[in-house]
C-alpha cells in the first residue's frame, strides 16, 4: 500500500506533464490518472490499518490516509471524472486538460499531507492551477476574479506560514499534533489560512463570486472538491487537538446558518449554489468525526447541480420560474436537491442523518434549522416547471451527470443501518417544513442581501478581525 | 534580537495594511510581496535564535550553529510566492488592457456581484 501511495500522488502531475508531450492523448491520459484515483481511494477504503508515511526522516514530509481521506479521494476523483467526461467533446486545449490534472493531483496531496508545510505547498499548487482554469476563458470578468481569488488566499497563507514556524518553535517538528503544545497565536494564525481557503464562515465571503463567474465544469470543481482541500484538515486537526474541536464545531454552526441565510435571498442560480456549498462545509465541520461521508455526498451533488446548471437557458431563477426549464435537465436536477435535502434513498439522506447523531447537544437546534433552509432553497430548483425541449442533453454531461448520481446511490449502502422509521420520519418532517418555507414565504421574496462583505478591501479587513476572534477563542478555551 | 525580531512584525504588518490601503492593484501586489519579505524575514530570524553559524557541519568544528530546518523550508515558500507574483503580474498586464488605470474601485464598479 505505501508504494502505491507514492505512486497515486506522483502519477497526475507525470501525466499532466506528459499530456504536453503528446497533446494526442490529452483526454485518455487524463481519464486514466483520475481512474487511478478512483481505484486508490476505493481501495484504501477495504484497508482497516491506517497508511502512515514518513518521508525524509524527523523534519520531512508526513503522510497519513485513513478511511476519513478515502470519502474525500472518491469525492475528488468522481467529481473530476464526471467533468473530464463533460468537456469531453468540447473544444478545450490539452493545456485545460494538464491543469485539470495538476489541480486533481495538488488535492490529494493536501487530502493526504498531515504536516503544515507539505500542506502549504500543495494548498499554493491548489490555488495555482483554481486560478489558471479560471481564467482560462481569458474575458476581463474571469481575470479579475481569478486574481481576486489568488491575492486573498496568498495572503491568507502568509499569515499560515507566520503560524506554522510558531509550531515548530514549540514543538520542534511540522506536524498536525504540534499544534497542542502551540501557543494560542499560532492556532489562530494556520486556522485563518485553512479557514480562508475553505471558504468558512464570514471569512469565506469570496467564494460566491468565484464559484459563480467560473465556467460550469470549472465551478463543479471549485465547489466540488477544491474548498474540501482546506476542509479535511481542518478536520484532521479537529480530531486531533481536543482545544480546538470546539471552535471547529461553533466555526461550522455558524457557516451552516450563514450560507443558508445569503441563499434564500439569491436569485442567481449559480450564486444560490455557491452560498450553499459555503453552508454545506459548515454541515462538515459541525460533526468533524463523520464529515468524510458527508463531504462525499456533497461533492457529488454539487458537481451535478453546477453541471447541470451551465446548460439552464437563463441563471435568473424567477425567470426560469416563468419559463420553465427543459425535462432532461429536470430530472437530474431534482434528483441532486432531493440527495442534498436529505431525502431517503439517496446517499445525502445517511450522510444527514450519521451528522445529526454526532452532533453537540448546543449544535442542534441550529443544525435542524440550516437543514430545513437547506430545503427551502433546493425547493426554488426542485419546483421549477419542466417544458418539452427540442434539444437534447449534450452527450458528455449525460456521462458526467450519470456518474454522478449513480454514485450517490451507490454510496447508500455507506451507511444502510440509517434505513430505521425514526430516521426515516424525520427528514421528512423537515422537507416538509422547508417546502412550506418556501411556498409561503421565500417564492414571494424579493430583497436582497447587501454585497458590500465581497469587496476585496472588505474580505482583506475582514482576515484581520478574523485573526483577532480566532485569537480570542483559541485564548479562552 | 528583540528588536530584529520587532522590525520583522513591523515589516509584515506595513506589508498587510499596504494591500488594505493601496487603492492601485499593482500596488497590492507589491504589498503582498512586502508581507511575503517580512514572513520569510522572520523564518529566518527564527533560524538564527540558537546561533547564526552556517550549518555547514565540520568535523572538531563545535560553534553554535543556525537552525538549517526553517531556513530550508522557506526556501520552498520563497519560490511559491515568487511564482505567485509573476502570474498576478501576467493577469494585472491583461487585465490593463480594460482598465488602464488598475484602480480596484473601478474594476469592482465593473464587476459587482
Amino acid at each position: 500500500m505505501n508504494q502505491l501511495t507514492l505512486i497515486w500522488i506522483a502519477l497526475p502531475f507525470l501525466l499532466g506533464f506528459i499530456i504536453y508531450l503528446l497533446p494526442r492523448l490529452t483526454r485518455p491520459l487524463t481519464l486514466l490518472a483520475v481512474f487511478f484515483s478512483l481505484g486508490y481511494g476505493l481501495a484504501l477504503g477495504t484497508v482497516t490499518t491506517p497508511v502512515s508515511l514518513r518521508l525524509l526522516d524527523h523534519f520531512g514530509v508526513s503522510l497519513f490516509l485513513d478511511g476519513l481521506t478515502s470519502f474525500f479521494i472518491v469525492t475528488n476523483a468522481l467529481v473530476t471524472m464526471a467533468v473530464v467526461l463533460t468537456v469531453w467533446e468540447s473544444e478545450q486545449t490539452p493545456f485545460f486538460f494538464a491543469q485539470l490534472l495538476i489541480l486533481h493531483g495538488s488535492v490529494n496531496v493536501a487530502l493526504a499531507s498531515t504536516d503544515w508545510i507539505s500542506l502549504y505547498v500543495a494548498l499554493e499548487v491548489v490555488g495555482i492551477a483554481a486560478f489558471l482554469l479560471i481564467a482560462y476563458p481569458g474575458t476581463e470578468r474571469v481575470i479579475w476574479v481569478g486574481l481576486r481569488y489568488l491575492l486573498v488566499s496568498n495572503i491568507a497563507m502568509l499569515f499560515y506560514l507566520v503560524g506554522a514556524v510558531l509550531v515548530y518553535e514549540s514543538h520542534h517538528g511540522f506536524d498536525f499534533v504540534g499544534l497542542r503544545v502551540a501557543p494560542p497565536e499560532a492556532v489562530a494564525l494556520l486556522l485563518l489560512g485553512l479557514l480562508v481557503k475553505g471558504g468558512i464562515f464570514v471569512l469565506g465571503f469570496w467564494l460566491p463570486m468565484t464559484h459563480a463567474s467560473a465556467a460550469a465544469p470549472v465551478s463543479a470543481l471549485l465547489s466540488g472538491v477544491v474548498v474540501k482541500a482546506a476542509v479535511l484538515p481542518l478536520v484532521r486537526v479537529a480530531l486531533l487537538v481536543p482545544a480546538v474541536e470546539p471552535i471547529i464545531r461553533l466555526l461550522g454552526v455558524g457557516t451552516a446558518l450563514l450560507g443558508v441565510g445569503y441563499a434564500l435571498f439569491e436569485r442567481d442560480v449559480k450564486r444560490m449554489l455557491a452560498w450553499s456549498t459555503t453552508s454545506q462545509m459548515g454541515f462538515i465541520l459541525a460533526a468533524p468525526e463523520v464529515g468524510g461521508f458527508y463531504a462525499l455526498t456533497h461533492g457529488l451533488v454539487k458537481a451535478a447541480l453546477f453541471l447541470g446548471a451551465g446548460q439552464l437557458p437563463s441563471r435568473d431563477l424567477t425567470e426560469l420560474q416563468q419559463r420553465g426549464i427543459p425535462r432532461y435537465l429536470g430530472i437530474p436536477l431534482g434528483l441532486a436537491s432531493f440527495s442534498i435535502s436529505g431525502f431517503p434513498l439517496l446517499a445525502g439522506f445517511g450522510a444527514k442523518v450519521l451528522t445529526m447523531q454526532n452532533l453537540r447537544p448546543w449544535q442542534e437546534w441550529a443544525m435542524t434549522g440550516a437543514a430545513v433552509g437547506t430545503a427551502t432553497i433546493y425547493a426554488g430548483v426542485f419546483f421549477l416547471p419542466w417544458t418539452q425541449a427540442e434539444t437534447r442533453l449534450p452527450r458528455g454531461l449525460g456521462w458526467g451527470l450519470g456518474l454522478l448520481l449513480g454514485g450517490l446511490w451507490v454510496a447508500n449502502g455507506v451507511y444502510y443501518e440509517a434505513f430505521t422509521v425514526a430516521n426515516v420520519i424525520k427528514p421528512l418532517v423537515i422537507i416538509g417544513v422547508g417546502w412550506g418555507l418556501y411556498w409561503g414565504i421565500v417564492r414571494r421574496l424579493r430583497e436582497h442581501l447587501p454585497a458590500f462583505g465581497e469587496q476585496l478591501e472588505h474580505l482583506l479587513g475582514m482576515m484581520s478581525v478574523g485573526l483577532v476572534v480566532l485569537f480570542g477563542l483559541a485564548w479562552g478555551w | 534580537m528583540v528588536i530584529l525580531e520587532a522590525g520583522v512584525f513591523a515589516t509584515i504588518l506595513v506589508g498587510f495594511l499596504g494591500t488594505l490601503f493601496k487603492g492601485n492593484l499593482i500596488m497590492k501586489i507589491m504589498a503582498m510581496d512586502v508581507m511575503s519579505t517580512g514572513v520569510i524575514a522572520y523564518y529566518v530570524v527564527v533560524a538564527a535564535k540558537g546561533g547564526v553559524f552556517t550549518p555547514i557541519w565540520l568535523p572538531g568544528r563545535a560553534v553554535a550553529y543556525a537552525d538549517p530546518v526553517p531556513q530550508a523550508v522557506i526556501l520552498t515558500a520563497i519560490v511559491i510566492g515568487l511564482s505567485i507574483q509573476a502570474l498576478m503580474l501576467v493577469g494585472v498586464m491583461k487585465l490593463s488592457r480594460y482598465y488602464p488605470t488598475l484602480a480596484v474601485r473601478d474594476i469592482e464598479l465593473k464587476n459587482s456581484p
